[in-house]
């Protein structure tokens, strides 16, 4: 017990000195997660919004898969972005295997379903007089997508912080296409297996205690946002 | 002479291959008013969101202004509005919920004005409510916000789904006026789905009365559903709760529906005519007919009701009013079957 409370102490200390390698961590952490969160947005609610919105032939088959992909496991996509970018893999010229962009890759994988498959919930679950409404104001069909996209921005921003929280704590992807390099691809999650690993409580404690700091700062924007729009 | 507002022809409408909607001709005359009358799923509803090009007919051709109207038409968007049953509030403040209308259009000048005078229309205090969330208003608020955001538009058409049904009487008060003062201000044509019949008798310069997806008549039928019963001795009819006969010739199904036009009204049933009914009822409501003069006496025989038009001369002759007790007749050989 009295190492815990030893590791909490060193946490605030090492946090408060500003450790050099506590910061590159938290900084490659930042980096990757806002790339991969980036790409995933992007691509996944637009996607995700036609998925809820549109009735189209195949639809429910396209449903189960992401549903399925929602759940796969991160040292599954690890290996295979590892595999993809290895120099024996069809990607392996660019030179992506153990960089932050590497990891990124992996971890915009690890999302991208997740927005989508949340994204077309929010969409599904949306009141269904909402059309209606809209198209009685006198709104074109762009107007009527766009309006539509706005009124689910709520479900959709929940969507985007589930992912956003899967990819904050994830270690697998992290672990095999960063390789977990010191000053260079070491995120939290990697650094805190790495030091309790070492017995180094302290740095993985100041490291969680990082993390936590982060998703609430996270949580507080958008609960922010929501009530702003 | 200008086109109808509205001209529909051969029009048919489904949902998952039921028929809901056969309406062979129909036409909506400019700055008018038309009731619509008729029972839960008779096709009101459906009308209005083809009149407000929400749906596209499966078959036939409705004309606005004479000329082909679809939904997200150019032409038409941005002159009608359909105000629905349940009106859904988008997931904004009252102004922008208001105002939201006028920027599809484009119309960003004097905004606040706009909507200021579109809330006061419908009783709303743009201080008190302009601010608000959605999700802080009482259901009659979002009925009147909803209608707000329909009257800033100053619309050409302005279609209401059971405006009233869920408010209060201060908020289906207020609902009212302001739906009159579209018309009156603008020359907007008002078409109204509404069980609030004397409503729409004080207002409409015409009534439809739909029932199974078909117009039939104005809205002033006795429509008497089956099952009909054999009473003996070839005898058909219906018992009623207060065991009177609603005495019918032999129907074509057990389960046809009858108008029975009752003719005249009596302090007494001591006349009889060959194959005429008298059966006694309790006057419930007198409202007046816009259209015919007429005052409409609604008398309830058993639990049903029957509607009889009465003249100003014939309610003083018989002290009509309110809680009599009163017979109705009809003849049997004058009942049409549907």
């Amino acid at each position: 017990m009295e190492f815990i409370l030893e590791g909490f102490f060193q946490a605030i200390h090492l946090l408060i000195t500003g450790n050099a390698e506590t910061y590159s961590a938290i900084t490659a952490t930042i980096k990757v997660s806002s790339c991969s969160m980036g790409c995933s947005l992007i691509m996944g609610i637009p996607l995700g919004f036609c998925l809820g919105y549109f009735e189209f032939k195949g639809k429910k088959s396209i449903r189960t898969i992401v549903d399925t992909l929602m759940a796969l496991p991160t040292v599954f996509i690890g290996l295979l972005v590892y595999a993809f970018l290895t120099h024996r893999g069809p990607f392996g010229d660019f030179g992506l295997l153990f960089t932050l962009p590497g990891i990124a890759i992996g971890q915009a994988i690890l999302a991208l379903p997740i927005v989508i498959g949340l994204s077309a919930t929010a969409v599904e679950s949306m009141d269904k007089k909402l059309r209606t409404t809209i198209m009685s104001m006198g709104a074109n069909r762009r107007q009527l997508f766009l309006s539509s996209l706005w009124e689910s921005r709520h479900g959709i921003l929940a969507g985007a912080i589930a992912a956003y929280g899967r990819v904050m704590t994830e270690v697998g992807i992290s672990m095999m296409v960063g390789g977990n390099i010191k000053w260079h691809t070491r995120t939290i999650t990697t650094a805190i297996a790495l030091e309790t690993n070492k017995g180094q409580f302290g740095m993985g404690i100041a490291l969680g205690i990082v993390l936590l700091t982060l998703a609430l700062f996270v949580n507080i924007s958008v609960s922010f946002l929501r009530r702003r729009f | 002479m200008n086109a109808p507002t509205y001209e529909i022809s051969s029009l048919t409408h489904f949902y998952n291959d039921n028929p809901v909607l056969d309406i062979r001709h129909l036409e909506i005359a400019d700055s008018s008013i038309v009731g619509l009358v008729g029972p839960n799923g008779s096709g009101k509803s459906t009308l209005l969101r083809l009149l407000g090009l929400i749906e596209r007919p499966t078959r036939g051709k409705i004309r606005f202004n004479g000329r082909s109207a679809e939904p997200f038409s150019d032409e038409t968007r941005f002159q009608i509005t359909l105000l629905p049953q349940e009106p859904l509030l988008m997931k904004r403040s009252v102004f922008k919920n208001v105002s939201y209308g006028l920027k599809l259009r484009g119309k960003y000048e004097n905004l606040g004005d706009r909507v200021g005078e579109a809330l006061s229309l419908v009783g709303l205090s743009e201080e008190v409510f302009a601010r608000r969330p959605w999700y802080a208003l009482s259901g009659g608020e979002i009925q009147r916000v909803a209608l707000a955001a329909r009257l800033a538009l100053k619309p050409e058409v302005l279609l209401l789904d059971e405006p009233t049904a869920s408010v209060d009487a201060v908020s289906a008060q207020l609902i009212k006026e302001a739906a009159l003062r579209a018309r009156q201000e603008w020359g907007t044509t008002l078409v109204v789905a509404s069980h609030d019949w004397q409503w729409l008798y004080e207002i409409c310069d015409n009534m439809l009365h739909l029932f199974r997806g078909k117009i039939f008549g104005t809205g002033r039928e006795n429509i008497v559903f089956g099952p009909w019963q054999e009473l003996g001795k070839g005898k058909w009819g219906k018992k009623l709760s207060d065991n009177q006969e609603i005495r019918i010739p032999e129907p074509p199904d057990k389960d046809a529906l009858a108008i029975i036009d009752v003719f005249s009204v009596k302090e007494d049933n001591l006349e009889k005519g060959p194959n005429h009914i008298t059966l006694s009822g309790t006057i419930s409501l007198l409202s007046l007919n816009k259209i015919t003069g007429l005052v409409h006496a609604t008398i309830i025989v058993g639990s049903h009701p029957f509607t009889v038009g009465l003249t100003d001369q014939q309610i003083q002759a018989q002290a009509i009013y309110p809680g009599k007790t009163i017979w109705v007749q009809y003849s049997i050989d004058d009942i049409k079957w549907i």
